[in-house]
């Protein structure tokens, strides 16, 4: 009988394992970035934790971001921004 | 990977020896590897084919595909192709494909996963349509031809495949469409009296080259009784006037086929492109008060769609932001008065013309306000 070979179409996935970042333990004195992703509700629920976060913890700065597009990545300069004068971000999907 | 399969040589691409008797068909159903429909298992001999006509070396990166960012190598593609059914002709469409729909502008990372129905159709130009095979005329976004059919399923086997978007795991879409099999065409450059898509984008006639547009499924339009460019032309505005196609909310790019008949009626009072496109976005679109059922659900400011736009109950909703956002192309059979509308996904994904072997646009023809003469 011939040999029959058969093949992975799918190509091999180069990628670096990137760990956690340190889990935060206290909140108070933190920055937090807010990146909202400008999709038809996530406003509503963005501003409302970030409104329920501030009643319970006092932060250093708390700034808002909008992605210019849902469907696209945030911009470099956006995600530099966060990295550069944040301590925490939180971020949400509100379709 | 099937118990007893054993690797049969090292390299980025596995190739296995299945056990003896293996049904090759069910065996790559069994991996997970199809669309749906039963794969050609490829063969060293035809995947070695489809490498010489990309220019051999098998391990050469074209492109990485997203979501999951595989990594598409000239052999991988060239599987793809064979699993497909595709000749080794095909191969510098389906390559100039990829490279498209991987540049950046056109988001496929956002194409694949969206909830939307969008998928990437394919519309091709030049003398490659001709070389290869390919049906530009008669049913020409049906069934029935090998190179329309099988380029367009060669390139959802790599969005399957390597861009990993499988259905309900990277691909979200609610409902996704039949283009989703293969969504694939050419210009009808014989019978079109205008100068190819390609031609008035700058490219030679000689040339050939692949257009991709993040698209939903043709929405026919009928027409058997205008025989002036209005009357034709604002039937296609009302299929483009709908407040639900995703252009209506999200703008962006959409295409117009126009049928054979209706382009040459068009032509035939000297109307080009130009004037088809403008004549289009002047006469489409929707109220604002319209697209958000006046106000019931509250005030809308929607900042998907250019800031430009008025948000004021009566003011005008165009479909997309531009005329040169309305890519109109001639194709189908000769005989009946329909054309097509088709909405794109929104400004999320801009399209993008490709040449063949990526020669860049020579200006061969002469182009004036948007219109080539051959």
């Amino acid at each position: 009988m011939q040999t029959q070979l058969v093949y992975d179409p799918r190509g091999i996935v180069e990628a670096q394992a990137m760990g956690l970042a340190p889990r935060i333990r206290k909140i108070d004195g933190l920055r937090l970035a807010i990146l909202d992703n400008s999709k038809w509700n996530c406003n509503k629920m963005l501003r409302g934790v970030r409104d329920e976060l501030q009643n319970k913890h006092k932060f250093a700065a708390v700034n808002y971001f909008t992605k210019d597009s849902f469907s696209s990545n945030a911009t470099p300069e956006q995600i530099a921004e966060i990295v550069a004068n944040h301590d925490i971000a939180l971020t949400a999907i509100g379709d | 990977m099937s118990s007893g399969a054993k690797t049969a040589r090292a390299g980025v691409v596995a190739a296995v020896i299945p056990p003896a008797g293996t049904d090759l068909i069910e065996w790559y159903y069994a991996q997970g590897y199809s669309d749906g429909f039963p794969l050609v298992p490829p063969t060293p001999e035809k995947v070695a084919a489809v490498m010489a006509a990309l220019g051999g070396d098998a391990q050469q990166l074209l492109c990485r595909v997203p979501p999951r960012w595989g990594s598409l190598t000239r052999e991988v593609l060239a599987i793809n192709m064979v699993m497909a059914g595709c000749l080794p002709g095909y191969a510098p469409v389906v390559e100039a494909a990829m490279l498209a729909l991987t540049a950046q502008p056109f988001n496929l990372n956002g194409v694949q996963a969206t909830t939307h129905m969008a998928s990437p159709l394919l519309i091709v130009n030049g003398p490659v349509r001709n070389e290869i095979g390919m049906n530009s005329g008669c049913n020409v976004f049906g069934s029935g031809n090998r190179a329309n059919a099988t380029i367009g399923r060669a390139i959802r086997l790599m969005l399957l495949n390597v861009g990993g978007a499988w259905p309900g795991l990277l691909d979200k879409s609610t409902l996704g469409h039949p283009g989703k099999y293969t969504y694939c065409i050419a210009e009808n450059e014989e019978q079109s009296p205008f100068a190819p898509y390609h031609v008035e984008h700058g490219y030679k006639a000689e040339d050939s080259a692949v257009f991709v547009l993040a698209a939903e499924p043709p929405h026919s339009v009928t027409n058997h009784f205008a025989n002036d460019p209005p009357g034709i032309l604002d039937s296609i505005c009302s299929a483009m006037s709908t407040i639900c196609n995703n252009n209506a909310v999200s703008g962006g790019h959409c295409a117009v086929v126009l049928g054979i008949e209706h382009a040459q009626t068009i032509a035939k009072h000297g109307w080009k492109r130009h004037d088809i496109r403008h004549y289009l976005w002047t006469h489409s679109g929707n109220l604002w008060k319209d697209l958000y059922c006046n106000e019931r659900y509250g005030k809308i400011y929607n900042r998907t769609l250019p800031v430009w736009y008025k948000r004021e109950p009566d003011a005008r909703t165009p479909i997309v932001p531009s005329p040169d956002n309305i890519h109109v192309f001639v194709a189908g059979g000769e005989a009946g008065r329909f054309s097509a509308f088709i909405p794109g996904w929104g400004r999320m994904s801009s399209p993008v013309l490709r040449a063949l072997g990526g020669a860049p646009p020579a200006g061969g023809a002469n182009c004036v306000d948007g219109t080539c003469y051959l």
